[in-house]
C-alpha cells in the first residue's frame, strides 16, 4: 500500500534480546524490514547517511545500555536532526529508573517501554508493540 | 608525635600550679602574721597612752594635795589674824579634802613601790601638820591668843610644810621621770606601728604582684593547652568527617555496584527466560510432529523418544524456568534494597500509633482470625516511609509465621527511655530456633520450615532501614512459643545531607 514501507531500525547490543524482539514483532504480524545495529556508532552512521535521510520513513527501537555510547545520547542526536526528529523513537530498555524515563521523554522519546524480565510479559509487550506499529502512521520525509 | 608533647605540657602545667601555690601561701601566712603584729602594736600603743594619761593624773592629784594643804594653811592664817567664819571655812575645806586626795594618790600609785614608800613616809607628816593646824585654830577659838602665838612662833608648822613641799617635789619628780619614759615608749611604739604597717602594705603589694604573675602564667599555660586541645579536636573532627566521607563514598559505591550488577544481570536473564520459552514452544511443535510421525509410522515409536519429548525436555525447561524466576526475584530484591539505600530520609513528627493502625489495616486480609493489639506508642521524629516499611514487615512477618495450632495473638507496644524510643512486635507464633536468631536478618536467609512464600528479604531490608534510621533491631524468641522483635530508634532522626 505504502510506496515506501516503514523501516524499523533496532539498536540493541544484546543479540538475544534483538532476536526475541524480532521474533515477537513478527509473531504480531509485522512484516516491515527490521535493520539491527549492535552499537550506537554504526546505528548513527546508518541513520545519518544521506540515503536513509532522503529515503523512507523510519521507526527506531532504542536500547539505552549500549557498549559505546548511551542510548540517551543517540536520542538527543536524533531529536536534534532536522530530518530525523519526526521519526518515532521507542525506548526499549531494562532501566526502570524514574529519572531516566523522565529524561528520555524530555528529550523527545515517543514511547518508553521497560523490558519486563518475566518473559511472558516481555513477549506480550513486544507483541502489543508490534500491533501498535502495524497501525501507527509515520511521517513522510520532507 | 603528639603524645609526648601532651605529656610534657601536662607536667609543666602541674609543676606551674605547684610553683605558683607555695610562695603565694607563704606570702599570705606572712600577711596574717603582719596583721597580728599590727593588732598587738595598736593595743600596746593604746596601753602606753593610757599609762601616760595615768602619770598625768598622778601629777595633777599630787598638785591638788599640795593645794589643799596650802588652802588649810592659808585659811588658818586668815583666821588667826582676823577671826571670822569665812577664813575658818576655807581652812576646814582644805583640811577635809587633804586626806581623801592623799588616799586617791595612794590608790593611783598602787603599782609603784617607790612612790608608795614616799607616800607612806609623808602620811605621818601630813597628819602632824593637820593636827598642828587644828590645834592653833582650837586655841584661837578658845581665846587663848598667847598660846596660839607661841605655837605659831615655834615654827613647827613651817618646818612640817617645807618638809612636805620637798617630799611632794621629789614625788612629782619621780612621776615626771616615769611620764617621760612612758611618752618615749608610746612614741617608739607609734613609730614601730607605722613601720610594721608600711611593711605589711609593701608585702601586700609584693604578694599581689607575685599572685598576678603566677595567675597570668597559669592562665597562659591553660590557654595554650586548651588551644592545642582545640586544634586536636578540630583535627579529630576533620578526621571523623574524612572517614565518614570515605565510608559514605564506599557505601555509595556498594549501592551503585548492587544497582549495576542487578541491572546487568537482568539482561542475560531475559535471554535465558526468553529462549527457554522459545524452546518450550519448539518442544510443543516437536511433540506435535512426533505424534504425527508415529501416527503414520508406529514402528518409529520408542519409549526413549517419548520420554525425551514428554518428560526430559519439560523437566529441564521447568527447572530452568523456576531457577530463572527465582533469580529474577533475588535480583529484584537487591535492586529494591539498593534503591532504598539511596533514598533521602526526611525526618518528620510521626504518630506511631496511627501509623501502626494504618499498617494493620492494610494487611487485614492476611491477618485472618489473628488478633492484633496496638498499645499506645510513643511518637518519634523520623522518616515516615521507612517506619511504615519496618513496622509493616515486622507485623506481616508476625502474621505470616503464626502457629496454626493456636489463635494468633500479636501485640505492638512501645516505650520511651533515655532519648530513645523502643517499639516491640510480639507474637505467639512458631518462634525461631536459638541458632537462627542472628541469621534471620541476613539477606536471602530464612529460618524454620520453608513452607511460606518469600525470599528471605524482609528482615534484611528491615535491618538495613533501621540502621539508616540510626537504630538497632534485636529479636528474642523461643522456638514454638513466639518471638519479639524490638526496634530501638533515636527519638529524633538527625537530618543528613544527601545520601547516607
Amino acid at each position: 500500500m505504502n510506496p515506501n514501507p516503514v523501516t524499523i531500525v533496532m539498536i540493541e547490543d544484546d543479540a538475544g534480546h534483538a532476536r526475541l524482539i524480532e521474533k515477537n514483532v513478527r509473531r504480531a504480524g509485522v512484516c516491515n524490514e527490521i535493520k539491527h545495529f549492535a552499537d550506537g556508532t554504526s546505528a548513527l552512521a546508518h541513520l545519518q547517511s544521506d540515503a536513509v535521510r532522503a529515503e523512507g520513513p523510519v521507526l527506531i527501537l532504542l536500547d539505552l545500555n549500549l557498549p559505546d555510547m548511551s542510548g540517551v545520547d543517540i536520542l538527543a542526536k536524533l531529536k536534534a536532526d532536522e530530518k530525523m526528529r519526526r521519526s518515532p523513537v521507542i525506548v526499549l530498555t531494562t532501566t526502570d529508573d524514574k529519572a531516566e524515563i523522565q529524561r528520555c521523554y524530555d528529550l523527545g522519546a515517543n514511547v518508553y517501554i521497560t523490558k519486563p524480565v518475566d518473559y511472558e510479559n516481555f513477549a506480550n509487550a513486544i507483541r502489543q508493540l508490534g500491533l501498535f506499529l502495524s497501525v501507527m502512521q509515520v511521517p513522510e520525509p520532507e | 608525635m603528639a603524645a609526648p608533647a601532651d605529656l610534657r605540657n601536662d607536667d609543666s602545667l602541674r609543676l606551674l600550679g605547684r610553683q605558683g601555690q607555695w610562695p603565694l601561701a607563704l606570702g599570705f601566712a606572712v600577711l596574717v602574721l603582719v596583721g597580728a603584729i599590727n593588732v598587738w602594736l595598736v593595743r600596746s600603743s593604746a596601753e602606753q597612752n593610757e599609762r601616760v594619761a595615768h602619770s598625768f593624773e598622778v601629777r595633777a592629784t599630787a598638785n591638788r594635795l599640795l593645794g589643799y594643804l596650802q588652802q588649810a594653811e592659808t585659811g588658818q592664817r586668815g583666821y588667826l589674824l582676823v577671826g571670822g567664819d569665812v577664813y575658818l571655812g576655807t581652812h576646814r575645806e582644805g583640811v577635809a579634802q587633804t586626806m581623801p586626795t592623799f588616799e586617791k594618790l595612794q590608790q593611783l600609785t598602787a603599782d609603784n613601790p617607790s612612790q608608795q614608800r614616799r607616800l607612806a613616809e609623808m602620811r605621818p607628816i601630813i597628819e602632824r601638820r593637820l593636827a598642828e593646824l587644828d590645834r592653833t585654830v582650837e586655841l584661837k577659838a578658845a581665846g587663848r591668843d598667847t598660846e596660839t602665838l607661841a605655837l605659831v612662833r615655834s615654827d613647827l608648822g613651817k618646818r612640817l610644810m617645807d618638809d612636805l613641799r620637798r617630799r611632794l617635789g621629789a614625788f612629782d619628780a619621780g612621776e615626771r621621770r616615769l611620764l617621760e619614759l612612758r611618752s618615749q615608749r608610746a612614741d617608739s611604739g607609734a613609730i614601730l606601728l607605722l613601720v610594721v604597717t608600711l611593711a605589711g602594705l609593701a608585702l601586700i603589694v609584693a604578694i599581689a604582684v607575685v599572685a598576678y604573675r603566677s595567675v597570668a602564667r597559669y592562665t597562659r599555660a591553660i590557654e595554650l593547652t586548651s588551644a592545642e586541645l582545640q586544634l586536636l579536636n578540630t583535627d579529630l573532627e576533620g578526621r571523623v568527617a574524612e572517614r565518614t566521607a570515605d565510608l559514605t563514598a564506599a557505601n555509595d559505591e556498594i549501592q551503585r555496584y548492587a544497582y549495576i550488577v542487578s541491572h546487568d544481570l537482568r539482561a542475560p536473564l531475559v535471554n535465558i527466560m526468553g529462549f527457554t520459552a522459545e524452546l518450550n514452544a519448539v518442544r510443543g511443535d516437536l511433540a506435535a510432529f512426533h505424534a504425527a510421525a508415529i501416527a503414520k509410522a508406529p514402528e518409529l515409536d520408542t519409549k526413549e523418544a517419548r520420554a525425551m519429548i514428554e518428560e526430559d525436555l519439560p523437566e529441564a525447561i521447568g527447572f530452568i524456568s523456576t531457577s530463572t524466576a527465582k533469580m529474577d526475584r533475588l535480583i529484584n530484591a537487591i535492586l529494591k534494597i539498593s534503591r532504598e539505600g539511596g533514598r533521602v530520609l526526611t525526618p518528620e513528627q510521626v504518630d506511631m500509633t496511627a501509623l501502626a493502625e494504618n499498617v494493620v489495616r492494610s494487611i487485614h486480609h492476611q491477618a485472618g482470625e489473628a488478633r492484633i493489639e496496638i498499645k499506645p506508642l510513643p511518637a518519634v521524629v523520623s522518616d515516615r516511609l521507612a517506619l511504615e516499611q519496618v513496622l509493616g514487615n515486622l507485623i506481616e512477618n508476625a502474621v505470616k509465621y503464626l502457629d496454626p495450632s493456636r489463635p494468633g495473638e500479636i501485640v505492638v507496644s512501645g516505650i520511651e527511655r533515655h532519648g530513645v524510643t523502643e517499639y516491640a512486635v510480639t507474637d505467639n507464633g512458631r518462634g525461631i530456633a536459638p541458632g537462627d536468631h542472628e541469621r534471620v536478618f541476613d539477606l536471602f536467609r530464612r529460618s524454620g520450615t520453608q513452607d511460606r512464600p518469600g525470599e528471605g528479604i524482609g528482615l534484611a531490608h528491615v535491618r538495613a532501614l533501621v540502621r539508616r534510621l540510626g537504630g538497632t533491631i534485636t529479636v528474642t524468641s523461643e522456638f514454638g512459643v513466639g518471638s519479639t522483635f524490638t526496634v530501638t530508634l533515636p527519638k529524633t532522626l538527625l537530618k543528613m545531607g544527601g545520601r547516607a
